[in-house]
């Protein structure tokens, strides 16, 4: 290994520059041929029970009975339109929208300040909050429900949006600080050396100097937030009495016990609420991947 | 990293004790209530039922002006922890509906509701094993209004039985005999959802029940003069397991979704199971033709009479925490009558606990005789789910077992007797 | 590299004092307030509740251990929780199975993809947008026996040996929670792992391979080690949802774990007990489930932790 790591430093020899143009092309080979097999059949997996959430949502519960793994004879966005109206999606995207924009903005913002605070300071007591905000990531989240939902009574705030979005900004900080605090690390001493030369403050270097620098990281942890968020469905369920302020999970479980015996209902429902996530993911796909290959390297 | 668990340790403990000073107590003074407008919540979990709900309430309304009713249904796998920490805030309903028997133990055990003997009226004449499922175990008082009975039978498909010349057996070998030529004609006989256990005990008592004696047999697995391990019991569970013969092979896998679709699709002939399916049927295949018959005495059983097991499904009762407690017990006292009972037959397709109401739906009528006439009681859900392991829990476990060959009806009887044991004491 | 450790950061080197620790100290404050208040609190709060006896939702006398005896002494917990606990352990060693081969697979051959990369990507990304709920929904009708496409599609092409009733069969049915689990979640390490291997030098593979070393040496000694932080994360994060997993096993074999108990697991057990059960002490013992489940993922964590990164020091 050390011998390895040695040469890595070295400018690329003669007889390596010779050698790699032929890699370069890559020559069909059986490898080859067996590598994208793979991945094809790997992707075919992955996506082949949510297209047929989709298609079976445009066939009736009696097809789906008779021929399991038939297409959509027409398209019948029937369903679809029994999904939306009778089970009020509408709200619940709504509600699901503030509370999910709402609570992953919190805790990046809180964790932003708190995993820059982490990163450029040496005192015990930092060590100590960052552990006990890591101790955060291992909580099994039935537990704590029960004094929560005291809490949130003795405040008034059952059945208010604000109380959801407090609580997962709270659960959001163990991993955001998590994925932060190691960005700021990598970022040198230098920076914030120069820019006290230049007379900024404490929050006007962490503003001006830091804060671009970590955006793919602030893109993997919106993304990986928003997802648990999105769905989670436990939280709401206790904490939301109030059918106007029902999130869409809530409302998907409401749907569970309604039409679970109406399959076509049922599946366009499903795949009501999974398309804003899915349309989020593609546009940010290359802001996460950027992300993480950022936070990977040294 | 010593001194930071440390420190950890004692800020845990520091809250610890700073918390066991403010944890929830059970009952605040209820203020006054206010005369004019009330609003009064009533909380379900039959999602399904909304609109029907709505409609009832909205005769309630008319005769009472001033009076709004808000009925909110939640989701009913998830209706426990809802409820609990409904009737423990400040935010709960003023009329819940409430699990029965054993499942309501915790709520009134936590002072959660208001006992309601001598203030509503018409409860004398609801049968005592449905009303039980109001009552408390320790205190003996009522604290709901029954809401509906269900009775456990089987059903079938008309439409099949008569496209195959076959008729309702009245003996155990005509029974046989029917779903033996079922077989030979490649129509599953019964659906099954043996996946989801809960199912199977009402299965184990709609086979069963007339074989090890319902009531009578009830009467001395109390009192201790026998068990479940008596062998009588043991033999309806062997009426269980001989009984896969007619079902879909693995039917250990089948959801209780899939058996209903397989039914209402006409895959199956017969559907072993609770009244309430009898709604989800009408919404779900409003042109299936269905009928229900009591499974035949088997031979050397305990009753001679074939037998329909029941119990009381869903209670109103009021949170004593509520803020309108008159306006409630009024409402509840509505509950009571005939006229709602009537309702519930017609809107929800129910069997009220009020006694007088007629059903318009043959299917139920027809249900509804059978248990009039020979009735006992699903034994494991009204008098073994006081404690922990429930008795419903461990046999549809143990059946699941039997169909997967694990084990036997004697060893399943025996694992059900040691699971109750846990909590249960003859005599008491 | 070596930034992703999931257990407290280690490697200050290159780090000063740039704050003060009252400037820091102002810069945590709202995030402490946040965390203190809506999860420190409840949590431990909820921790003190397996200490008492409850009636209801009413605490009763100081039990001191008396929920964590019932725990190991009563039925249904003294058999149900070994039995539950065996299946968090193979749902996590069956997780990190996958994810360490099929996962490390995919992120391999990715890397060297150069077009459909993000295609790829995305794809393998997919099922972890939806609501595990919905997935576990899914999967069960997939596999229904009466109506499930993956028993017709096995039948058709005539492997009807094949063709298993998958939730039925106690054998194959927590086989099937753990593929479930894993297909969701791959997309996970896949995109870890093909942000480690972007991350090293392609001269380093290029001079390995200079010096004869063969492809699978090449693994061995250049790419592995560079994957272990990676691999470490991934398994901390493997751990901690194997040991919680609760969507996915109720949506597949319902909240008593079927057929049987062969899908139960602890979280599930947790919660029949917190809400489904008879016992008027369901909070007291409920909590116990909880506070053990919670210590011992904390517990496991650390010295997974710990050994990922002896494991790392002694390669560098």
């Amino acid at each position: 290994m050390s011998t390895l790591t040695r040469k890595q430093a070295a400018a690329p020899s003669a007889a390596e520059r010779r050698l790699s143009p032929p890699r370069k092309k890559p020559r069909p080979t059986m490898g080859g041929f067996a590598a994208s097999g793979f991945l094809w059949i790997y992707a075919a997996i992955s996506i082949s029970p949510l297209l047929l959430m989709v298609s079976n949502s445009l066939r009736t519960t009696q097809e789906m009975a008779s021929d399991p793994l038939g297409l959509p004879s027409a398209l019948n966005f029937a369903s679809y339109q029994k999904a939306w109206v009778t089970a009020s999606f509408e709200t619940y995207f709504i509600n699901s929208i503030v509370v999910t924009v709402g609570s992953v903005l919190l805790s990046t913002v809180v964790s932003l300040l708190a995993a820059y605070a982490f990163s450029r300071t040496k005192s015990k007591i930092f060590g100590v909050l960052e552990a006990v905000f890591l101790s955060g990531l291992m909580l099994p989240v039935y537990l704590a429900i029960l004094p929560l939902f005291f809490l949130l009574d003795g405040l008034g705030m059952i059945s208010n949006l604000w109380s959801l979005v407090l609580v997962y900004g709270a659960l959001g900080i163990p991993f955001s600080t998590f994925v932060l605090t190691s960005f700021f690390r990598q970022l040198p001493l230098e920076l914030d050396e120069a820019a006290r030369l230049d007379g900024a403050g404490a929050f006007a270097t962490f503003w001006r100097v830091h804060l671009p620098l970590v955006k793919p990281a602030i893109a993997t942890v919106v993304v990986f937030r928003f997802v648990p968020v999105w769905n989670d469905f436990f939280y709401p369920l206790i904490l939301i009495r109030d059918q106007s302020a029902y999130t869409l999970p809530v409302g998907i479980t409401r749907f569970f016990g309604e039409y679970q015996t109406d399959w076509a209902t049922l599946f366009a429902g499903l795949t009501l609420a999974t398309i804003p996530l899915v349309l989020i993911f593609l546009v940010a796909t290359k802001q996460i991947v950027s992300g993480l290959t950022a936070g990977m390297s040294k | 990293m010593r001194l930071r668990f440390l420190a950890l340790g004692a800020f845990a403990i520091g809250s610890a004790v700073l918390l066991s000073a403010c944890a929830p107590s059970a009952s605040t003074a209820p203020a006054p209530d206010a005369k004019d407008d009330v609003t009064l919540k009533v909380w379900s979990w039959r999602t399904e039922d909304v609109e029907k709900y709505n409609k009832i309430f909205d005769v309630y309304e008319a005769a009472h002006p001033g009076v709004t009713v808000q009925f909110e249904a939640f989701q009913n796998t998830e209706y426990n922890q809802i409820l609990t920490t409904g009737l423990a805030g400040s935010d709960g309903p003023d009329i819940p509906m409430v699990r029965a028997y054993g499942q309501l133990q915790p709520n009134i055990a936590a002072g959660q509701l208001e006992p309601i003997d001598g203030l509503v009226e018409g409860l004398e004449g609801i049968a005592p094993s449905v009303l039980a499922g109001a009552v408390g175990k320790e205190d003996g008082k009522t604290y709901a209004v029954p809401l509906a009975t269900q009775t456990l039978q089987m059903f079938y498909n008309k439409d099949i039985f008569e496209q195959n010349d076959l008729s309702v057996p009245t003996t155990w070998s005509e029974f046989i005999e029917l779903n033996d030529t079922l077989v030979t004609k490649e129509i599953t006989p019964m659906a099954l959802g043996a996946k989801d256990s809960w199912i199977l005990p009402i299965f184990a008592d709609i086979v069963g029940s007339a074989m090890y004696g319902g009531s009578a047999f009830e009467t001395k697995v109390l009192d201790g003069s026998t068990t479940f391990e008596d062998p009588d019991y043991v033999a309806s569970l062997q009426i269980v397991d001989d009984m896969q013969a007619y079902m879909t092979p693995d039917v250990v896998g089948v959801s209780y979704t899939d058996s209903q679709i397989q039914f209402t699709s006409g895959q199956a002939a017969q559907f072993p199971g609770g009244s309430f399916e009898i709604a989800t049927f009408a919404t779900q295949a409003p042109d299936l033709n269905i009928g229900s018959y009591q499974v035949p005495v088997p031979p050397n059983a305990v009753s001679d009479v074939p037998l329909s097991a029941g119990y009381a499904d869903g209670n109103f009762a009021i949170n004593s925490k509520s803020e309108k407690k008159d306006a409630a017990f009024e409402l509840l006292n509505w509950l009571a009558t005939p006229e709602f009972g009537q309702l519930v037959a017609d809107e929800l397709n129910q069997f009220s606990a009020i006694p007088g109401v007629t059903y318009a739906n043959a299917a139920m009528q027809e249900a509804w005789d059978n248990y009039e006439q020979a009735q006992a009681p699903y034994l494991l859900l009204v008098d073994f789910r006081y404690g922990e392991p429930l008795g419903t829990a461990v046999l549809g476990e143990q059946i699941q077992k039997i169909f997967l060959g694990q084990t036997d009806a004697a060893g399943a009887a025996a694992s059900l007797q040691t699971g109750v044991s846990q909590w249960f004491t003859p005599g008491k | 590299m070596k930034t992703m450790s999931v257990i407290t950061p280690r490697r200050r080197r290159n780090i000063g004092i740039a704050l003060t620790k009252k400037t820091g100290l102002v810069f945590v404050l709202p995030a402490l307030v946040l965390f203190a208040v809506f999860i420190f609190y409840p949590l431990m709060t909820a921790l003190s509740y397996s200490f008492y006896n409850w009636t209801g939702i009413v605490r009763g006398e100081f039990a001191s251990f008396g929920n964590y005896v019932t725990l190991f002494t009563q039925l249904p917990y003294k058999t149900q929780i070994p039995n539950a606990f065996v299946h968090n352990v193979m749902l996590f060693a069956g997780a990190m199975l996958f994810q360490n081969t099929i996962g490390l697979g995919l992120a391999t051959l990715l890397h060297r993809l150069k077009r459909f990369k993000r295609f790829f990507q995305t794809m393998f990304t997919l099922p972890y947008l939806v609501s595990p709920l919905v997935v576990g929904y899914l999967w069960s009708l997939m596999l229904s026996p009466l109506f499930g496409p993956v028993n017709f599609v096995l039948k058709s092409v005539g492997l009807d040996a094949l063709a298993q009733p998958w939730l039925g069969n106690p054998s194959t049915a927590i086989w099937v929670v753990v593929f479930v689990t894993a297909w969701q979640w791959v997309g996970f390490p896949v995109l870890l792992y093909g942000a480690a291997l972007g991350g090293i030098p392609e001269e380093i593979n290029e001079a390995a391979s200079l010096d004869g070393a063969s492809p699978w040496q090449r693994f061995r000694d250049v790419t592995f080690p560079m994957l272990i932080p990676a691999i470490g994360t991934v398994s901390v994060l493997t751990f901690i949802g194997a040991m919680e997993a609760f969507p996915i096993p109720y949506a597949l074999g319902g909240s008593m774990g079927s057929p049987a108990g062969a899908t139960d697991v602890l979280s599930l057990l947790f919660y029949r007990t917190a809400f489904e059960s008879g016992s008027s002490n369901a909070i007291g013992t409920s909590s116990a489930i909880a506070t053990l489940l919670f210590l011992f993922i904390f517990g496991v964590s650390i010295f997974i932790t710990w050994f990922m990164r002896r494991a790392e020091r002694r390669l560098y």
